[in-house]
């Protein structure tokens, strides 16, 4: 089995969209790989014109939420940058306990890389707050904003498709569904604080999976 | 892997993948259905524990599977036959309406004639099958909430005015192929061995041609002169008289419209501020009708035809020819002979029950509906008293004695969620299965209950005037034949949901008197007649005498307050 990754397409946000964009993206990831016995929700974004699907898993809705949160924090102390925020499956397999490696071992198999462009506007825009549930009124937006976020919506759905699109090209390297299992365990990450902590966070990741994570056995 | 058909370890493998392929197909049918259709969306969440094998299919938990979705699958028995699942448009165009083929899904399982080499241990086989083909519902759920046709069904089903535009669907297992330029997508196929589970759809990307911004969903506005509403002052008779008979027929003809205003008249906090021409004669013959296909939340039961169909004739839309035998779910070879007669025969009786739309919907369905023929024969240009002559004057008596004692109940308290009368003027069919009706406070309920409120004055002025009674229509047989055929509209109309409603209770003995009394046409529809049936009938004869009530009313002048 190899890990199969998927790179989305770039998209180019504010910060105070960030948290919609990759809710949607999120969700609908985690979605087509909650092979377990759900009971899907319907989602309509606040700021977009678009639906999305979630699992209904609570614990996989606060997940993401956390960590949403913490990209927006992060975001906020690193503006006007790109970010990229990898979702990863992994498998938890046990090994036989030796001296120098854990016993329990993650067997990733999937990733995708969410590509942001977190942009700041050239104005702050009149009338709105920088609150997470924001609902914007248009007719107070100026034209280059209303068709950036016209722009926005349509790079949503693009991405929202390539995930359908690759969800449905690659299934061979999915695992067998386990019994009671709902959902395939699942991690976010994102570069924490700089470009060289990143590496550390790659070396850490290499540690669990016991190898480099596009030759898994 | 939790397979919800607990086989038994020593049933074949076949066995299994051949269920997964068939359950696949109403799994699909009900993920399509339920995005687009209204009406066929599950209501409440069914606990885990009490859930259905049926819906655990896929670990997709999509809640009760409606009635008329299992009708529909029910035809389909082989499972080589694909399933072609199309979602039609209606929208207004020139003069009447057209239909237009937004969505095609088509789900087949392709069996090639060469079998291609098991690989995989057979234990684990159908493991891996049901897991890709888990996945592969689930790509297919998601898309249906990206593709456009979603979007358009939610302002459909949440809009005040829908202005002619409905949204129905067709099953089927051929279709001719689509003429214009759709997009289409192919999910990968899921190897079932022998064969493999195929899914597509080919959808209109943009649906800004056909306009639906201007007619749907306005913003919510503030209506500057207010001048009150029908639940603070129920006598109030709001329409200007010109107006009445615009508004009762609009009341009448489409689900969730209120009366369009003259330009004259200021909106109302009840008006869906959605805007015509009134104009009588033209509003009037396609929304009677209408009141067939008004809505997309009622369970009919034979497809519209494809866009190809002449404009003119309705007639091979329509299965309600008097002598037409009910409408069955026939077997799929009975159903493969009706397809192909379909379209080299128009005229036929069309395919097995699919789309409930189009048994209600007749715009100009002149010839299949003497009944109605009548009614717009006589419409264009004739005083509304002319019609009342037309109807039979025993039911309209009968009918208004319960008419007037509900919507007296309805006026007595307004406030009491009484949707089940609420609608039923404005509803041919089974809108109790509606959940956007079930709300007393929705806005359409108000738009009705004040139309409502105009029949129940009319009615109060009708009930002791003789007058309908002395002028017995002229063509009774014909009449009679034509509530032959209504009845026998209403006959394959699926069952209501029995709720317990006085409205219901009440209506059922009325009902029952008035089949005695409708002399000849009764023995020809010997065939047993449930209760549900027999209330379609009487809303029915309700509406139509309404109908006819309120147009006599607004020619004869009545007191109105403005």
């Amino acid at each position: 089995m190899n890990c199969e990754a998927c790179n989305l397409k770039e998209l180019e946000v504010e910060s105070f969209e960030v948290r919609e964009v990759l809710r949607c993206i999120l969700h609908t990831i985690v979605f087509h790989r909650a092979l377990g016995l759900i009971r899907p929700k319907d989602i309509d974004l606040e700021l977009f014109d678009i639906t999305y699907v979630q699992c209904g898993e609570i614990e996989v809705e606060k997940k993401i939420d956390d960590k949403i949160e913490q990209i927006i924090t992060w975001i906020a102390k690193h503006p006007n940058k790109k970010i990229q925020i990898c979702l990863t499956f992994y498998e938890v397999k046990t090994k036989q306990p030796s001296w120098f490696t854990n016993k329990i071992e993650r067997l990733y198999w999937e990733q995708w890389n969410i590509n942001l462009n977190v942009i700041q506007p050239t104005k702050p825009p009149v009338g709105k707050s920088h609150h997470s549930k924001l609902v914007v009124d248009p007719g107070e937006e100026p034209e280059e904003l209303s068709s950036r976020r016209t722009l926005l919506e349509q790079s949503l759905q693009e991405v929202l498709f390539q995930i359908i699109k690759f969800v449905n090209e690659k299934k061979d390297h999915v695992p067998p569904i386990n019994d009671g299992v709902i959902y395939c365990p699942f991690e976010i990450t994102f570069p924490s604080t700089s470009d060289s902590a990143f590496g550390i966070d790659m070396f850490k990741r290499m540690l669990h999976s016991g190898g480099h994570p596009s030759m898994l056995t | 892997m939790d397979f919800p058909e607990n086989l038994p370890s020593s049933s074949s493998d076949m066995g299994r993948l051949e269920q997964i392929v068939s359950h696949f197909f109403p799994k699909a049918l009900h993920i399509v259905l339920d995005s687009r259709i209204p009406s066929l969306q599950s209501r409440g969440r069914t606990r885990d524990r009490n859930l259905k094998k049926s819906d655990k299919w896929f670990n997709l938990i999509m809640g009760d599977r409606p009635a008329a979705l299992d009708k529909l699958h029910s035809w389909h028995r082989n499972i080589l036959d694909s399933m072609i699942i199309d979602i039609i448009l209606i929208h207004p165009s020139h003069h009447d309406h057209a239909e237009t083929v937004i969505e095609r899904w088509v789900v087949q399982y392709e069996n090639p004639l060469i079998m291609s080499p098991q690989s995989s241990d057979p234990c684990t086989r159908y493991q891996k099958v049901y897991k890709k083909a888990i996945i592969l519902l689930r790509s297919l759920y998601a898309q249906t909430r990206l593709l456009p046709a979603y979007r358009v069904s939610r302002q459909l089903s949440s809009s005040l005015a829908s202005s002619g535009f409905e949204m129905v669907y067709k099953v089927s297992s051929f279709s001719p192929p689509v003429t214009e330029t759709m997009t289409e997508f192919r999910f990968s196929p899921v190897e079932v061995p022998p064969g493999r589970l195929c899914a597509s759809v080919t959808y209109r990307s943009d649906l800004s041609g056909f306009n639906l911004g201007a007619h749907i969903t306005l913003p919510p506005r503030i209506i500057t002169d207010y001048v009150g509403s029908p639940a603070t002052d129920p006598m109030r008779f709001f329409p200007s008289p010109g107006q009445s008979f615009e508004a009762t027929s609009s009341f009448h003809g489409r689900a969730g419209r209120g009366p369009p205003p003259s330009p004259s008249e200021r909106p109302h906090s009840w008006t869906s501020g959605f805007h015509r021409p009134p104009t009588p004669n033209q509003s009037f013959s396609p929304q009677f009708s209408p009141d067939f296909h008004c809505s997309r939340t009622e369970h009919q039961l034979s497809p519209p035809f494809s866009p190809s169909t002449p404009r003119g004739s309705n007639s091979p839309r329509i299965n309600l020819r008097p002598g037409t035998a009910p409408v069955t779910i026939p077997s799929s070879a009975t159903f493969n002979r009706y397809v192909s007669s379909n379209f080299s025969e128009p005229s036929r009786n069309p395919l097995p029950p699919f789309s409930p739309k189009s048994t209600r919907r007749s715009p100009s369905s002149q010839d299949s509906l003497p009944g109605i023929a009548l009614y717009k024969s006589s419409r264009s240009g004739e005083s509304p008293s002319g019609l009342i002559n037309h109807y039979p004057a025993h039911k309209l008596t009968k009918e208004s004695k319960y008419d007037s004692g509900r919507f007296s109940g309805l006026l007595s308290s307004s406030g009491s969620p009484r949707f089940g009368f609420s609608r039923s003027p404005s509803r041919l069919s089974s809108d109790l299965e509606d959940p956007d009706c079930s709300c007393p406070f929705d806005f359409d309920d108000v738009d009705e209950s004040s139309a409502g409120l105009q029949y129940s004055q009319s009615l109060d002025r009708r009930k002791t005037s003789s007058s309908i009674s002395q002028s017995l229509p002229i063509g009774r047989k014909s009449q009679d034949a034509a509530v032959g055929v209504l009845v026998q509209m209403l006959k394959t109309a699926p069952p209501l949901r029995q709720d317990s409603s006085t409205y219901m209770a009440s209506s059922m003995s009325g009902v029952q008197r008035e089949g005695s009394s409708v002399s000849g046409t009764e023995s020809e529809f010997s065939m047993a007649r449930s209760t549900s049936d027999a209330l379609e009938e009487l809303r029915n004869y309700k509406q139509l005498k309404d109908l006819l009530l309120s147009k006599s009313k607004s020619v004869g002048g009545a007191t109105r307050v403005h």
